[in-house]
């Protein structure tokens, strides 16, 4: 797949991750591993990022004796889910001209 | 690999970055590599799914931002000596225009880099396009019955089109070998700053 493509599908990916209820980083790379590749340097990164743009928050919570970093979505997080589904209508717009086109040779 | 091994040698391999910045990547992996052991895989297993902690290092130090870089070991350095100050006041005249040239110098090498490849991609294209007009002259050459040049034309008609084709896959693959050598030469520039070989 394009990078860039890639990039801002992972963004969102992360975020649906954790939608539903808190995660952190293993079950994250886990539950998305069935749909996307996401290597955990990758992630780390997409996290990061997400925090500074406020779309998600980040809390550490003992378990089993060790800490584990727990990732909460914001509403701005919740925000960009919804724009990537409105985005994605038109997407599917465009891909459908693009393969008509095809459809004609 | 055991765990802590792994942690040691990522450790080792982001030495130079923020201690704030590496105690974090080093807690973000070891909760990783916990969690897959909670899941039921071996230790060894749980650090070979993580990945190359010498990689992971590349890829971390590759991305953070040289600003960044540069502020850690200027944060770092021991404070100067009025003796250094001096010299530094009194080396301008020296320094300065160095620094300069040496800047010139590598803009100069990326700008010839580029112009070169344009040059090359100019030429397949100019190639490329001589080819039908090549073969268009045969035709009007036949026409007034002047074979061999009508002969000549059509030969360096199929001739260009042939090197023009070839060079397309040339170009191709050397401006590839140049985008990649230009971003190792990005990670290159990074470990400079952090002071590490290779």
């Amino acid at each position: 797949m394009d990078i860039q493509l890639k990039r801002g599908l992972l963004d969102v990916c992360v975020l649906a991750a954790i939608k539903d209820e808190d995660s952190y980083g293993y079950k994250i790379i886990k539950d998305l591993g069935p749909y996307i590749q996401l290597s955990e340097s990758t992630l780390y990164t997409i996290l990061k990022r997400l925090e500074s743009a406020g779309m998600l928050t980040v809390r550490s919570a003992e378990h089993d004796g060790r800490l584990r970093k727990y990732y909460h979505i914001t509403d701005a997080g919740l925000m960009r889910i919804e724009d990537f589904k409105e985005d994605w209508k038109e997407i599917m717009t465009v891909y459908s001209f693009v393969t008509k086109e095809e459809g004609n040779d | 690999m055991t765990k802590q091994e792994f942690l040691d040698r990522l450790k080792a391999g982001l030495s130079g970055l923020p201690e704030a910045d590496i105690e974090e990547q080093l807690r973000f992996y070891s909760e990783i590599i916990d969690d897959r052991m909670e899941d039921g895989l071996s230790e060894e297993e749980s650090v070979r799914q993580t990945g190359n902690p010498d990689e992971i290092a590349s890829k971390i130090i590759s991305e953070t931002p040289i600003s960044r870089l540069v502020k850690e070991k200027v944060k770092n350095r021991q404070p100067m000596g009025a003796l250094a100050i001096i010299l530094l006041v009194l080396g301008f005249p020296l320094w300065f225009p160095l620094l300069i040239t040496f800047f010139s110098v590598a803009f100069g090498i990326f700008v010839t880099i580029f112009a070169i490849l344009f040059s090359l991609w100019v030429t397949d294209f100019a190639m490329a396009l001589s080819s039908p007009g090549l073969f268009v002259g045969a035709i009007v050459y036949f026409a007034h019955a002047n074979v061999t040049q009508g002969f000549l034309s059509l030969g360096a008609s199929f001739a260009m089109a042939g090197i023009s084709v070839l060079m397309f896959f040339g170009c191709k693959a050397l401006s590839r070998f140049t985008i990649r050598l230009l971003k190792g030469s990005a990670l290159g520039i990074r470990k400079l700053i952090l002071g590490r070989e290779n």
